[in-house]
């Protein structure tokens, strides 16, 4: 039996551009030790590509000399590294206690029903990616998400909606 | 130095030690003073994670953990009173949050640190009632190792192992809190010379050999103390012995040899003992040519009257070749055998490999320094005399000397070629007789590593066929043909062997089988590892 | 969006309002830099130490450690360079005041450093911001360009033989790196798990050099003292928590914000004067004073002045001053749920007790609030936290039990109901 053959995945990010790798090596001289400016690599490889792919960590790790497998455990271990592909936009709703006071939950659950994905989950025209966190540090702001870097606060559902909807 | 008291015992120990390393110097480490721990590891980093080595320090308001804390002159140490013991109570109850109730198929189960600590240490009945974390319960690491993440306490000993020891950093620990896994680089397994050892430091059966998974439970086994016999090094190990077949080697402690490890391919050559193989009984050259099995007696007249013949003329014609795996007792026995039959002719031929940094040697066999120790030149001295055609007779042990000696057709034209081997080889053909001998883990004696240290090896099995102790054959062979210093009638016993090599070759002298014990002991003259 | 300054200013943030503050002229022209001025040209190092010392400064990252103190912990020669580390990962939930002084009074925290380096001899600052807080690093970033084409930064500064670089340093997410060696690791571009002590890092520290580890506020702090002196700083505040602190009120207030007070301010005031008490006219339920990690305090108890030495009289901290308010309807459980998931997912998983201890607190409080807890199920979660207390590397641990200690200390019968009647018996609160 023939079977079907799978769709062809988007290809897995490996080099970095120049630009990305100026900016590293800009990064690196602020430490006594190399090693110490992976985290700003790291968040300057996604900005490039999204995410960190294990052949992204090979080149990484070139670079800074280390074994593969610690650029791994250090994705591994932090909120905004991501070890697959992600959504165009990541929308993070957070609900720690201040938030989940003010009703973060209750608007993160309007966003779910309103992208059709749980939290965790990317839009299927891989548009938003949304999500919940800990606390953002404004508590009293709340509600609130963030988008990438920029903070929306002091939301409503349909504010929030309405943002959401904004995203290309 | 410093003065401490551990439980009201005063004790001096080095400056710099903690309390852990402290007690392991002084040999009492759970063996006399109890400290249960997982993460520590006497030759990894200290790691302070499984935060079970907690003991009372005067003073102190807290406990603190015994791996970490370097002692101090004066310090007071409990290591068991109540706040201890509860202390040790929780780190166990947590640990069994989410360690899954595996011991029925788990094959860590009779060696297992967490079920002992739980036994001795723990609460009669733990009170979780949450389901436990699924995780992966056989992830392949690489060729040998097998993982399963639900049963991993997390101490990070096989991380620190790859990182320091092996230096092949292949693991790490993923992700953080209670989701933490151990995990590889995709298309970077688990695959390095010394990739074993990780199971046999993992405190639980999270990592397990595929060689030993689930083959016998170990309590069954005998843990027998000898020595691997893959290389010059002569790692100590515990032969695992049940039914009269070794099941597992596993490196014993040694700190003037091997520390804690062995290499895989050393730990592995337990195979060789039970192999297919094996010569399995003494053989005769028949007149159609080809090998007949015989009776012991038979092969050693056989062997006796074609040496008298060629030596019919002169004993100079007789050459011989030790082997570097065969124990110093065997090779004395040869030396004065030879010296009874007026030849100096002694060599041996090493097979030689790889070395590393670490514990692997480039001489892959056991006994090399030994052989040289009582005299056998290189084998190339015995080639030179085949070449010059002043052979007649050769007396083998063992079968790596085939192409040193110029291959079957240089051994062709001899009278008399008296083999003794433990595997079959090509050597056989050029063999007129062929005699079964014992591998080290079916003998006793004594083998010299690579720095001079002479180490004990003791019989753990009984071979299922006919093999004997090389001293034993030629002691029979010599016996046959009435050399001096075989004296008739008298049985071989390889302690007295020992003993009289002792006597008899300076370097070996306090090097007998019983002087030498378990941990082994150097040559006169032997230099450090 | 966020205040541009507090509801109620003191010397920190009086001027937050006006946006030249935060730009190097604007800074200049209310006085800036002129602390650092007279600290490198008219004070030994030794004696600027040791008058943040008196003062009496405590850190305002959460530990209260006397911060001039901590300076003298570092080695006085200069055969190996010394380092300082502003902590500006501020995640404790509750916490949002070092966020402000870094997007409204970056120079101003920039200056409480040169100091900190001239009392220390520190070459080098990393300032470790954590990577969520995208603006506030943009702001940083800008003042620390011009404080270097000014000359307040780099070799020479302000024309004197003292040199010092600040750099910005972006963590990645995770709250564990705002502990002061779990920092030091991620700053080193390793996974941030917090190192065992000792060694402190005043002796060895970020890249295995001397490095004293500093809070945002406890910077910013500092040029007011050299300016101002330490009878000045002390008349402010309580004898043993002299100063004033940003408090952020949030949860169920009428005006949630920030509020620059003077440490020793009652509770009740903050949250009734000042934040406008509870909405709808509901009652208080209980009030979390220090940040997410602080022992929560029930309504009657919240006359209590806001300062570590009676603040420990009710069994709570100061912590960062991070207040959140619950009102009537709100479920202790689900409180409880909210927070025990906070340190389960926080946990770097290094100790056995916190890694497993955060998960099964998390477990059994969801299943309490699933109903199907039982009396027993209080009696564990109790004593697991006990567990958690004093036995590991690091405080988290202890931050993850106290919250739980104080829950079931104060609100047990919202528990035992839970246990009773097999639900939870609040539906008007938040929603989980």
């Amino acid at each position: 039996m023939v079977k079907a053959s799978a769709a062809p995945s988007a290809a897995e990010p490996s080099e970095l551009s120049a630009d990305s790798r100026a900016r590293i090596e800009r990064e690196i001289e602020k430490f006594p030790m190399k090693r110490g400016a992976l985290l700003a690599a790291l968040h300057i490889a996604q900005e490039e590509h999204g995410w960190i792919s294990p052949a992204l960590a090979k080149t990484l790790a070139a670079l800074f000399e280390i074994p593969p497998i610690e650029v791994m455990e250090v994705v591994s271990f932090y909120n905004m590294f991501y070890d697959r592909p992600q959504g165009r936009h990541h929308v993070y709703v957070c609900t720690n206690l201040p938030c989940s006071l003010r009703g973060a939950r209750g608007l993160l659950r309007a966003l779910e029903s309103h992208l059709g994905v749980r939290a965790g989950e990317t839009t299927a025209d891989g548009r938003v990616t949304l999500g919940h966190e800990e606390c953002l540090g404004a508590c009293a702001y709340a509600p609130m998400l963030r988008v990438g870097p920029t903070y929306h606060e002091n939301l409503d559902v349909e504010q929030a909606k309405r943002l959401v909807d904004a995203l290309e | 130095m410093a003065n401490v008291t551990i439980d009201g015992v005063a004790y001096e120990v080095q400056d710099g030690r903690t309390i852990l390393q402290a007690l392991d110097d002084l040999g009492l480490l759970m063996n006399g003073v109890d400290v249960p721990h997982y993460c520590w590891h006497p030759k990894l980093s200290i790691d302070g994670s499984c935060r079970l080595c907690q003991v009372e320090v005067k003073g102190q308001p807290k406990l603190q953990i015994a791996c970490n804390t370097v002692v101090a002159n004066g310090m007071e140490i409990t290591t068991a009173n109540e706040r201890v013991q509860k202390a040790r109570e929780g780190v166990m109850e947590l640990l069994l949050v989410n360690h899954p109730l595996d011991c029925p198929i788990c094959d860590q189960a009779g060696e297992c640190k967490l079920q002992d600590y739980a036994y001795e240490y723990g609460l009669t009945h733990a009170r979780t009632k949450e389901p436990r974390r699924p995780l992966a319960k056989r992830a392949e690491l690489g060729p040998t190792i097998l993982l399963d993440q639900e049963r991993c306490i997390l101490c990070r000993r096989c991380v620190r192992f790859t990182r320091e020891i092996s230096k092949t950093s292949e693991l790490c620990v993923a992700s953080r809190g209670d989701r933490s896994t151990i995990e590889t680089f995709p298309g970077a397994p688990l695959d390095n010379d010394y990739s074993m050892n990780v199971a046999d430091i993992c405190p639980v059966g999270a990592l397990t050999t595929k060689d030993f998974r689930f083959k016998i439970r170990v309590w069954f086994l005998d843990e027998k103390p000898g020595v691997c016999t893959g290389c010059a090094n002569g790692c100590n190990i515990h032969l695992g012995v049940a039914n009269n077949q070794v099941y597992r080697y596993v490196p014993r402690r040694n700190d003037a040899v091997n520390d804690t490890w062995m290499c895989d391919e050393g730990r592995m050559s337990h195979k060789r003992i039970g192999a297919a193989d094996r010569v399995r009984e003494p053989m005769l050259r028949s007149a159609g040519g080809g090998l007949a099995s015989a009776k012991l007696d038979a092969a050693i007249a056989a062997a006796a009257a074609k040496l008298r013949a060629a030596t019919s003329g002169g004993a100079g014609v007789v050459a011989a070749l030790g082997s570097a795996h065969a124990t110093n007792e065997d090779l004395f026995v040869l030396r004065r055998f030879c010296e009874a039959l007026g030849t100096e002719t002694l060599g041996v031929a090493v097979p030689s490999g790889r070395a590393d940094e670490l514990l692997i040697k480039a001489e892959k066999a056991a006994n090399a320094a030994g052989a040289r120790a009582l005299g056998f030149k290189d084998a190339q001295v015995v080639a030179d005399r085949l070449r010059a055609g002043a052979v007649r007779a050769l007396i083998v042990l063992g079968d790596d000397a085939l192409a040193v000696l110029g291959g079957e057709a240089a051994l062709a034209k001899l009278e008399c070629v008296i083999l003794l081997a433990t595997h079959h080889s090509p050597l056989e053909r050029a063999a007129h007789v062929v005699f079964p001998a014992r591998v080290a883990a079916e003998k006793l004696g004594t083998l010299t590593n690579h720095a001079g240290r002479v180490q004990r090896v003791r019989p753990a099995v009984e071979p299922a066929f006919e093999a004997y102790a090389e001293g034993e054959i030629l002691a029979r062979l010599g016996q046959a043909l009435g050399l001096p210093g075989f004296a008739p009638g008298q049985r071989y016993d390889a302690r007295d062997v020992s003993k009289l090599l002792g006597e008899a070759v300076p370097a070996f002298a306090g090097c007998d089988v019983d002087a030498v014990g378990d941990e082994g002991r150097p040559l006169a003259g032997a230099g450090a590892r | 969006m966020a205040l541009s300054a507090p509801y109620v200013t003191n010397y920190l943030t009086q001027h937050f309002a006006d946006d030249a503050f935060g730009q190097v002229d604007g800074y200049v022209a209310r006085g800036g830099y002129e602390a650092a001025r007279k600290a490198i040209t008219r004070m030994a190092p030794d004696e600027v130490a040791n008058l943040v010392k008196d003062a009496g400064l405590q850190g305002r990252g959460g530990a209260g450690f006397v911060a001039g103190l901590k300076w003298t912990f570092m080695p006085k020669g200069a055969d190996k360079p010394k380092y300082l580390v502003c902590n500006a990962d501020e995640s404790e939930p509750g916490s949002f005041k070092d966020r402000i002084l870094m997007e409204r009074g970056p120079h101003q925290l920039l200056e409480g450093i040169l100091i900190a380096a001239w009392a220390t001899g520190a070459e080098k600052t990393f300032l470790y911001i954590r990577g969520e807080y995208a603006f506030a690093a943009q702001q940083l970033e800008r003042a620390i360009g011009e404080a270097y084409s000014r000359g307040y930064l780099g070799s020479r500064v302000m024309g004197t033989a003292l040199s010092h670089d600040v750099v910005l340093v972006r963590g990645a997410g995770a709250y564990i790196c705002g502990e002061e060696t779990g920092l030091l690791e991620s700053l080193e571009g390793k996974k941030g798990q917090p190192r065992k002590k000792p060694p402190f890092p005043a002796q060895y520290g970020a890249f295995g050099m001397p490095t004293t580890v500093n809070n945002v506020e406890t910077f910013s702090h500092v040029p007011h003292i050299i300016r101002n002196g330490k009878e000045w700083f002390r008349s402010l505040g309580t004898e043993k928590s002299p100063g004033t602190t940003i408090f952020g009120v949030s949860g169920h207030v009428v005006r949630p914000g920030l509020y620059e007070l003077p440490l020793g301010t009652k509770l009740d005031e903050i949250v009734f004067e000042h934040a406008g008490g509870v909405p709808d006219g509901k009652r208080v339920k209980g009030v979390i004073p220090g940040g997410m990690s602080m022992p929560i305090l029930p309504a009657g108890q919240l006359d209590v002045p806001m300062a570590n030495e009676f603040l420990r009289e009710r069994k709570s901290m100061l912590g960062t001053g991070g207040i959140m308010v619950m009102d009537e309807t709100t479920c202790m459980v689900r409180v409880g749920c909210v927070i025990s998931y906070f340190f389960r997912d926080e946990s770097c998983g290094q100790c056995t007790q916190c890694r497993e201890g955060t998960g099964w607190m998390n477990k059994i409080l969801n299943r309490i609030e699933r109903g199907a807890g039982t009396r027993e199920d209080l009696d564990v979660l109790l004593d697991v936290a006990g567990k958690l207390e004093g036995a590991t590397i690091c405080a988290f641990s202890d931050a993850a039990a106290w919250p739980v200690q104080g829950l079931l200390r104060h609100f047990r019968e919202d528990f035992e109901a839970h246990v009773r009647e097999q639900k939870c018996p609040f539906p008007a609160s938040f929603e989980l």
